[in-house]
């Protein structure tokens, strides 16, 4: 993805000496999330951030029902994703089936490796991402069942070193992930201890 | 896994006649400094070209000294009637005690947190969470161990870009006020676009405490104002960046309130 | 500038299309430049006094600043300094003035700028079977500097874009290259907006390759190898493409253009002029071997992670014309595993490639842990507990070794 800073050039407005725009200005893609349970993705998770977040609108045509995106400063910098009730045979991401390199879809037997593979993949083929290395791979409690930890993190083309945690589980052959992702310097120990609140609050709807 | 979803929506852009706009942002806390302190300025990023009647910017390796060597000494006469004293380094390797690594690393850091200041803060895609809270960014630590290893108090990191047309480009000009295009507007059109943007950095705390862009575009060409390549132009650009620098909302409060009444 | 710029490339580091695209269709078969021609146009300390490459000069510096401390570069002394080497021996009369870099990007690519850094891609080290061929390819670059080449295409497209203004207005072809310098930093990874700027004409390729020959053969190269070089790219090319199904797209290297195979044949010829009879040539291929040896695990890691199987099965079975051996039977079956999929049968294969390559001694300790995977996946839980344990031996401190373990007890 090329960063391509040049927008500054483009002025906003309608009037003849345009303002640069600003807060308010434009139709924002991210509402507020507030500090009590929310439920998440396809709606079958519910979490509960301990400090006020910024949600990612769902756009019709890009996202994929099962995952939605959080951010405190901005997506650049941090981020996290929910992954809920993802149907075994069903993609992360949405891409056209000729696209010359795929992420491949989730299946409901992939053990642990297979799925930080499918993530390692979605970060180097869409993520821009041009080299990843798993930190570590460990068994973890979620949602009442045996899950898992995945650490990693993966230098981008903006020459940023990003980290990111990962804690997922299969239950009734559907995906359940909650994922951070974060600039490496100052970004991904600022909001770990968000995750990690959330991640003890997660439970599944009834 | 948004970052690479969003599309990051322009409009058009059809001023008409000379226009200067400048937004600048500051921590709620922010006083702009004044006194006795260090500033560094990384690797200011200048560049002049001269615009081909094809649309083709040709460096131009005189006027961009020219122009560097202007604003320069503007930032340096105009920080110093503040009272700062002004180091600007030039390459990676010139600042002493701090490895190539370690500045690229924070210089990289602040591009992408300018990116998302630019992003969030002027092409209006605002976070809920910062909504008209000033400026909430940080560099961090990394920031922090800089300023500790060199001494300096805040940092600034600047980019200045001016377009100049060419003879031929000028005529072409006047045919060509189709609008913008991704990445680009003005120079593809019009007489002299200029572009700048600053970031401060206080390196006592790691945070983007004051940030501004001035997008100086003179549409119809034969207009030319703030040349960067005399040292007029320089010093307007200089003090339409930096000079009216103004503090943020709680330093208002706060002068608001002292015993010699309203400001 | 760089070898492959007629392409798409898979990263978008070469953007290519736009204005230059139709510089490269004219059709008419051109004579062929002989090498004897080819005269270097600079010599030793070579620096601009014309104004506007004196401003290229200037703007390439920062490029090279930002590219010089790029986290994508391979830093291994060994290496770089072997490319050292093998650029003093080749780069005729500027050979002291070069510098080059190894960027850790899985292209087949390598690219010179105009002011004397190369930049070589470490897919490049994947493809070359020898040190001929990789001295082939830096020496191609080389040619393009000594020939004067970017100057003269920065001039030519700035001829062209005057004449086709408005095209270029609307391609918003003038932002193209400014527009990766007003992000402030040039990052390698997107040295594909500069170098958009700065296309070769066919004939300007031919120039470079003809000025490589000459340049290999002059420092004890077999100059055939040039040639051998375009055969193997173009046999992984149409296995790429036959693996897609796909047909030539306007802008993509699976064109028929004329411009490889007349490449490949005009290269024979320039070799037939340039070989001396008699002479016994050394390819040098152990010392390359022995060069590269260390990182070629990673090599074959980054080309499989593209997930581009007809090419990474073509580069695989190329280099198992000197044998099958672990290291290669575990990547088939990376393969098939990242594809994943079912209906084609890919877990079945994966499994079948994992269980030849641990029967080699030189299998890496992950091929066992995917063998193992398998196996219980199969139902073979006694196996797979065995594989396991034999990946733990291997890389106890592996960074999933937690949950393996945990597969165990």
């Amino acid at each position: 993805m090329k960063r391509n800073f040049a927008l500054l050039a483009a002025a906003l407005g309608l009037s003849a000496c345009s303002s640069l725009g600003g807060e308010g200005f434009g139709y924002s893609d991210y509402s507020l999330v507030r500090v009590h349970d929310v439920s998440v993705g396809d709606g079958s998770l519910i979490v509960a951030a301990p400090r006020p977040w910024n949600r990612h609108r769902p756009e019709l045509f890009e996202d994929v029902r099962a995952v939605e995106d959080w951010t405190l400063d901005g997506p650049l910098l941090d981020g996290i994703s929910f992954v809920s009730g993802l149907e075994s045979g069903h993609f992360l991401i949405r891409q056209r089936k000729t696209a010359d390199q795929q992420v491949p879809k989730f299946r409901a037997e992939m053990t642990p490796p297979e799925i930080a593979a499918m993530l390692e993949s979605l970060y180097r083929v869409r993520g821009g991402a041009v080299d990843f290395r798993t930190i570590s791979l460990q068994p973890r409690p979620f949602l009442g069942t045996n899950g898992f930890q995945l650490d990693y993190e993966h230098l981008d083309d903006d020459e940023l070193w990003r980290r990111g945690r990962a804690v997922g589980t299969v239950i009734d052959n559907r995906l359940y992930l909650i994922l951070l992702d974060a600039a490496k310097s100052h970004y991904y120990d600022a909001t770990l201890p968000d995750f990690e609140s959330i991640v003890a609050s997660a439970r599944l709807r009834t | 896994m948004r970052k690479w979803g969003s599309a990051l929506g322009l409009a058009a852009c059809i001023t008409l006649s000379a226009c200067v706009q400048t937004r600048q942002y500051a921590d709620v806390q922010f006083t702009p400094p004044e006194g006795d302190y260090n500033l560094l300025v990384l690797r200011p990023d200048v560049m002049v070209g001269s615009l081909t009647t094809g649309g083709m910017t040709e460096p131009r390796a005189d006027w961009t000294d020219e122009a560097r060597t202007n604003i320069i000494a503007a930032l340096k006469a105009q920080q110093a009637a503040r009272g700062g004293k002004l180091t600007i380094i030039e390459h990676r390797n010139e600042l002493p005690g701090v490895s190539t690594q370690e500045l690229a690393d924070v210089e990289r850091l602040n591009f992408v947190v300018d990116e998302s200041i630019v992003q969030h803060k002027y092409l209006g895609d605002y976070l809920p969470t910062k909504y008209r809270k000033g400026l909430d960014w940080t560099l961090g630590a990394d920031a922090v161990k800089l300023g500790q290893k060199t001494g300096y108090d805040y940092a600034l990191f600047l980019h200045a870009e001016d377009q100049v047309a060419s003879t031929g480009r000028i005529a072409l000009g006047v045919l060509g006020l189709a609008g913008c295009f991704v990445g680009f507007c003005a120079p593809n059109v019009g007489g002299a676009e200029q572009l700048d943007y600053a970031s401060l950095v206080d390196l006592k705390t790691g945070e983007v405490v004051w940030f501004n862009v001035v997008d100086a575009a003179s549409q119809v060409p034969g207009i030319k104002f703030g040349d960067l390549r005399t040292p007029e132009g320089a010093a307007q650009m200089v003090e339409r960046l930096l000079g009216r620098m103004k503090p943020g909302r709680e330093a208002v409060k706060g002068r608001v309130d002292t015993a010699e009444g309203p400001h | 500038m760089c070898m492959r710029c007629l392409e798409m490339s898979r990263r978008s580091l070469l953007i290519g299309g736009g204005v230059a695209a139709a510089a490269l269709t004219t059709g008419v078969a051109e004579a062929r430049i002989r090498p004897a021609d080819m005269v270097p146009l600079v010599g030793p300390g070579f620096k601009p006094t014309d104004r506007d490459e004196i401003g290229l000069w200037h703007d390439m510096d920062r490029v090279e600043e930002e590219v010089s401390s790029s986290n994508l570069l391979i830093e291994d002394p060994k290496i770089t300094g072997y490319l050292r080497d093998i650029i003093g021996t080749v780069g005729g009369p500027a050979a002291k003035d070069f510098r080059i870099y190894l960027a850790h990007i899985p292209d087949f690519n390598a690219m010179m700028f105009p002011t004397g850094f190369a930049v070589v891609f470490s897919g490049l080290l994947l493809r070359m079977r020898n040190e001929a061929q990789l001295a082939g390819v830096i020496a191609h670059e080389s040619g393009h500097f000594l020939r004067r080449h970017m100057i003269r295409s920065w001039r030519d497209q700035r001829r062209k874009t005057d004449i086709f203004s408005v095209g270029a207005m609307l391609a918003g072809i003038g932002g193209a290259g400014v527009g990766a310098y007003l992000g402030d930093y040039v990052q390698l990874a997107q040295l594909g907006t500069i170098l958009s700027l700065f296309k070769y004409s066919r004939e300007m390729e031919a120039e470079a390759d003809a000025m490589g020959a000459r340049l290999i053969a002059q420092a004890g190269y077999a100059p055939m190898e040039m040639s051998t070089i375009w055969q193997q790219l173009i046999g992984e090319e149409q296995a790429s493409a036959r693996y897609r199904g796909k047909h030539r797209q306007h802008g993509s290297i699976f064109d028929t253009h004329p411009s490889d195979d007349a490449r490949m044949a005009d290269l024979k010829a320039d070799a037939a002029e340039l070989t001396v009879p008699g002479k016994v040539y050394d390819n040098h291929r152990d010392r390359y071997l022995a060069t590269i040896g260390p990182i070629r695990q990673m090599l074959l890691d980054d080309q499989v992670k593209l997930n581009d199987p007809g090419a990474s099965e073509y580069l695989i079975q190329t280099l198992a014309q000197d044998g099958w051996n672990g290291l290669l039977r575990f990547y088939e079956g990376e393969i098939w595993r990242l594809r994943n999929r079912h209906a084609l049968g890919d877990d079945v294969r994966a499994a079948q490639s994992y269980a030849a390559a641990v029967v080699y001694p030189d299998a890496p300790a992950d091929a066992w842990r995917w063998h193992g995977i398998s196996l219980l996946k199969e139902g073979r839980t006694g196996e797979a507990k065995a594989a396991f344990s034999r990946y733990l031996q291997m890389k106890p401190d592996a960074p999933d070794a937690a949950w393996v373990r945990s597969t165990i007890d």
